[in-house]
């Protein structure tokens, strides 16, 4: 195959971003008809791509910053997901999104979002990397902003959160760049000693705030709010995710050489246990669907980076697979909340339920990618959380711990959501119906790969995971049942107790949405809950209060400032003004006087230089 | 050939009241005759090089029995003489509508201009203080000549003063040929080198030096020039503003600071003091005023200030820099002032506080007006920020920090004013009873526009002209 098969993974939705764009407005179907042809060329073109190894690479801007892309079989592996996902939530779109003013703008986002994710999926220089990265940043602001009219105050957030991370990111690549003392990815190890360490930190700091983890998250719950709705399915659930954890794995894995017992390790694992834990219990009392699902997709990042963090074998595998789990089963949870608020009008549960009856194939599909999420077997969630499990606990209890309590947290907040929205008597409108076909079949085909990927997961296993990881696995094989029936046993009897805890709930508040209330208005969290749904804990809020404060006190000196020169000066000015003024009296006695005194005074002086 | 330069001025006078004065068609073709003569006057200026031009024309020479001497410097003093006499000429035009008026006006503006020609190509001192005598009497009656009671009293106090002047001077030069037998400036200079340390010639110096700041008009010697130049019609505050008071005061201090007298550290230490004094008074001053015309005439003040502060560096570049300001400062005041003239005219009053808004009338006279004094604050890239900057550098050079901060710091008290004048006047709602203004007639215009397009064109294009024009004229330090 010809090296430059490679650019058409970024050419090919460029090139249908452009052509949407120039569609005219009174073409009715044509621009979906041009986005989905677009996304299903670049899928085939992933499916071609697939397995074969190409390295292309021409000059760009001198100081070795060169165009190179390399697709081997971990960019492919994500190029291919990232195509089917396209494919799939275009189609989805083209349904949900026809009647809104700002589709055409959605479709040229999200196209274009999918040449940048490519770009720097495939690209094998840091700079090079950094452009295609920036570029999902600016289509970000643009898609979340398109939404409705907090959407652009949230878009802001974002721009910023990401922003910033990006920044810090940069700022990592120059330093790995100088110690590595090349720009291409593919050469570059070092280790994370020194200034290595914090090129480290920098480097994963961007990674993990495209993925979502805390405390880089704030704006997701926002978006998921404000932004539209494909927008959730395809970014924060899917791509983003893709994009951030593969990076992640690179720095992990390729870039810097880390010991197993490295404090790198133990610092990756340990902000993926607090973001299991600290995303999933705000998830567990959110009373809205997509917020509700927000929450999980930042918790359910925590799990990869967690996984990938031990750095042993059976814990990057179970991290690996967990983000392609992860990208399914939250896709299509999204597109259920999707189908929900256009057939039923809302995503708030309190007003949602019975829905079971009136849409019973986008309630099965929630009941697959729900039971995924939550880890139950045999679908794909499990035997990745069940790879994860046994990696954590290889390097420490605790982290085991924090993983099956997101686990224990995350059924029962599925529970709750199931419960509230499809079961129980219908709250909502009678007239509701079973979503349009073109919605119906990105959520069942994306149900069935979840089935597909559990029961026979030797094929995500030994056909894309594995390979990436190559020599590192000695020989292992994570195929097939777990090897720890003791792992196992503990996971379905947490299960069992998620459910028991969801019956205790809804017996104790009523109603199915108060299921979480005796957590919520538990003793201590109560207090803790309340602080946070006042956002308290947003680091975003924080900022902002510190420029705040800072703004405040720039003012006041701004202020003091202002008034030296605004009153004191130009009273003094006036002052002096005044006084020599008044020495202009238009009388030319004294004008001579003065005339003679100078000179006086001038004569003396030079005679007395002398 | 440098008596051309006089001979043209004299016998166009005569030509003009025998061939010109017969009637009033005539006399109104006058102004075309001026403007020949005075482009005319530049062109013998421009085509001439100042390598070439001291080959005298001995028959016409010894006519006069004063030896004509040109170099750089006059040469960039020739050409303000030639620039501000048109712009003079046309505001003249524009505000004089009376027919004999402005013959005489005509008349006495070839006379001024003969007389600048003098001062600035003399070698000989008695010379160059008839020269500034037939300047000042013209100057007199330019001011006094719409016979009004403001512009008597501003003439008589411009008469007054440089009558002191003269005294100072007459005296100075007694002493001075008393001391060294003879009145060419070789002679003197020989003299006063010989006899360095002489008290009495040290007097001489210190009243010839303070004659010349009557005539500049530098603080605290400055009091008939707000009055003068307010009292004057507008045409006449163009020429006195532009290059009078520079030819007189300025560049005749730059000649004899150079070429006289011993160019010593306590003739520069007075120089600069009276310099940063004059920036300083001048611009503070000129924040108080109510008068838009008075206003301009403290701004004068403040920016010779500049120029005698450039000269008391005693450096070529110091110098170089100063003549600089001075040709900048000639474009840039005399657009003020003919933009003034346009309103003055346009609104029949100079009062900034019953102005307003009038940019949205007089759109050109606005602009021009903007570029202008963006100019005298020294904004880059126009041309006032080079020859301002360039003044800074020689004080910084000669390790004079203080006066190069303060001369700095002026800058921005004069966009203090420059900026109030312009919000006062031209920006802001058009005042009520100003409706039907009208923009000034296009010969003033286009004079406005050709002064801010050598303003911007002179900044821009500053390396071209500092190198071929100005920085030749620090050759003066060495003879």
């Amino acid at each position: 195959m010809p090296g430059h098969a490679i650019l058409f993974p970024i050419i090919i939705p460029l090139i249908t971003a452009l052509a949407v764009l120039f569609v005219p407005k009174r073409a009715g179907w044509a621009k979906e008809i041009v986005s989905v042809a677009g996304t299903a060329l670049n899928f085939f073109a992933a499916i071609i791509l697939f397995r074969s190894n190409l390295n292309f690479s021409i000059p760009w801007s001198g100081f070795g910053i060169d165009l190179s892309l390399r697709l081997y079989q971990f960019s492919a592996f994500i190029i291919l997901a990232v195509a089917g996902f396209a494919f799939l939530v275009t189609l989805y779109s083209t349904a949900s999104l026809h009647a809104k003013n700002y589709a055409k703008q959605f479709y040229v986002y999200l196209l274009l979002t999918f040449c940048m994710v490519n770009g720097a999926v495939l690209s094998d220089n840091l700079i090079v990397m950094l452009f295609f990265w920036e570029g999902t940043l600016l289509t970000l602001f643009g898609m979340i902003a398109i939404g409705n009219k907090n959407a652009f105050k949230t878009a802001t957030k974002a721009f910023i959160i990401v922003g910033v991370c990006d920044l810090c990111m940069m700022t990592g690549m120059a330093i790995t760049a100088h110690l590595a003392g090349t720009l291409t990815i593919s050469q570059i190890a070092i280790t994370t000693g020194g200034l290595g360490g914090l090129a480290f930190i920098l480097l994963v700091i961007g990674a993990i705030s495209k993925a979502g983890s805390m405390p880089f998250h704030s704006w997701i719950p926002d978006a998921a709010i404000d932004a539209p709705l494909p927008f959730m399915a395809i970014l924060p659930a899917a791509l983003e995710k893709l994009l951030g954890i593969y990076f992640l794995t690179r720095i992990s894995l390729d870039m810097f050489k880390l010991d197993v017992h490295s404090w790198a390790s133990t610092t990756l694992m340990t902000i993926g246990a607090i973001t299991i834990v600290l995303a999933v219990m705000m998830a567990l009392v959110q009373k809205d669907y997509k917020r509700l699902l927000s929450y999980h997709a930042i918790s359910q990042v925590g799990y990869m980076i967690l996984g990938i963090g031990t750095l042993v074998p059976v814990g990057i595998v179970g991290g690996l697979f967990h983000m392609i789990n992860n990208a399914l089963y939250k896709s299509c949870l999204f597109l259920t909340g999707g189908s929900v608020e256009k057939q039923a009008g809302t995503t708030d549960l309190a007003k949602l339920g019975g829905l079971r009856r009136k849409m019973p194939i986008t309630f099965t599909c929630f009941l697959i990618a729900a039971a995924s999420i939550s880890g139950v077997p045999p679908f794909n969630g499990f035997f990745s959380k069940e790879l994860i499990y046994d990696g954590a606990l290889e390097r420490g209890l605790i982290f085991y711990i924090a993983a099956i309590a997101g686990s224990f947290l995350t059924a029962a907040s599925f529970l709750k959501l199931g419960h509230a929205a499809y079961l129980g008597k219908g709250q909502s409108k009678t007239d509701v119906k079973e979503a349009p076909v073109r919605m119906l079949i990105p959520m069942i085909v994306i149900a069935l790969t979840c089935v597909l990927f559990g029961l026979w997961n030797a094929l995500p296993l030994k056909g894309l995971i594995q390979p990436v990881l190559g020599e590192r696995l000695e020989g292992h094989n994570f195929a097939g049942l777990p090897s720890n029936a003791l792992l196992v046993i503990i996971t379905v009897v947490v299960l069992a107790l998620a459910l028991l805890n969801h019956i205790y709930g809804v017996r104790k508040s009523g109603k199915a949405i108060g299921a979480s209330d005796h957590i919520r208005h538990a003793p201590v969290l109560d207090s803790i809950y309340d602080r946070a749904e006042k956002r308290f804990f947003d680091p975003y809020n924080i900022g902002l209060h510190i420029v705040n404060l800072f703004s405040r006190i720039a003012s006041w000196l701004d202020k003091a400032i202002d008034w030296v020169y605004n009153v004191m000066v130009v009273r003094t000015m006036y002052a002096i003004t005044g006084a020599i003024r008044k020495l202009h009296t238009g009388n030319y006695s004294s004008y001579i006087l003065w005339s003679i005194g100078a000179m006086v005074l001038i004569v003396i002086f030079l005679i007395r230089s002398i | 050939m440098p008596s051309l330069m006089i001979l043209i001025p004299l016998f166009g006078v005569i030509i003009l009241n025998l061939v010109f004065a017969s009637n009033d068609k005539m006399k109104r073709a006058a102004f075309w005759f001026a403007l020949a003569l005075f482009i005319s006057q530049i062109a013998v200026a421009i085509f001439h090089h100042p390598i070439f031009w001291n080959n005298s024309l001995k028959p016409l020479d010894s006519f006069f029995k004063v030896s004509f001497f040109v170099d750089h410097l006059s040469f960039i003093m020739f050409i303000c003489i030639g620039m501000v006499s048109i712009a003079s000429l046309f505001v003249a035009k524009y505000t004089i509508t009376e027919e004999g008026g402005r013959f005489k006006f005509i008349n006495l503006l070839i006379l001024a201009s003969l007389g600048m020609s003098g001062i600035i190509m003399v070698k000989d001192i008695f010379s160059l203080y008839v020269f500034m005598e037939i300047t000042a009497v013209s100057s007199f009656l330019l001011i006094a000549y719409p016979k009004s009671l403001e512009s008597l009293e501003g003439a008589f106090k411009y008469l007054i003063l440089s009558a002191v002047a003269t005294v100072l001077m007459l005296s100075a030069i007694g002493i001075l040929l008393l001391a060294s037998g003879g009145t060419s400036f070789f002679a003197i200079a020989s003299g006063i080198a010989e006899a360095r340390n002489s008290s009495l010639i040290v007097f001489a110096i210190g009243l010839f030096i303070c004659g010349l700041f009557i005539k500049g008009g530098l603080v605290p010697f400055h009091g008939w020039l707000p009055d003068a130049y307010t009292a004057a019609p507008a045409s006449v505050s163009v020429l006195l503003a532009g290059v009078v008071t520079k030819a007189a005061g300025i560049y005749t201090m730059i000649r004899i600071v150079t070429s006289l007298f011993p160019y010593n550290q306590p003739v520069n230490n007075v120089l600069m003091l009276v310099g940063t004094i004059s920036i300083f008074v001048g611009a503070i001053v000129a924040i108080g005023q109510d008068n838009f015309k008075r206003m301009l005439a403290y701004s004068s003040i403040s920016q010779m200030g500049y120029i005698i502060l450039g000269l008391g560096t005693g450096t070529g570049l110091g110098i170089a820099g100063a003549v600089f300001h001075l040709f900048n400062h000639s474009v840039f005041k005399s657009l003020l002032f003919v933009n003034s003239a346009a309103v003055e005219k346009e609104t029949g009053t100079c009062d900034m506080n019953k102005l307003g808004g009038i940019s949205q009338k007089m759109p050109v006279t606005g602009a021009t007006s903007v570029i202008a004094f963006l100019s005298t604050c020294g904004i880059p890239p126009l041309s006032g920020f080079w020859s301002k900057i360039i003044i800074v550098i020689a004080l910084w050079q000669t390790s004079h920090y203080a006066y190069a901060c303060l001369a700095v710091l002026a800058s921005i008290i004069t966009l203090a004013y420059f900026l109030s004048m312009q919000r006062r006047v031209f920006f802001g709602k058009l005042r009520s009873g100003l409706e039907g203004l009208k923009e000034a007639d296009r010969g003033v215009l286009a004079v406005s526009i050709i002064l801010a397009a050598i303003t911007i064109g002179v900044g821009v294009f500053f390396p071209f002209f500092f190198n071929i024009f100005i920085l030749p004229v620090k050759e003066i330090l060495v003879r």
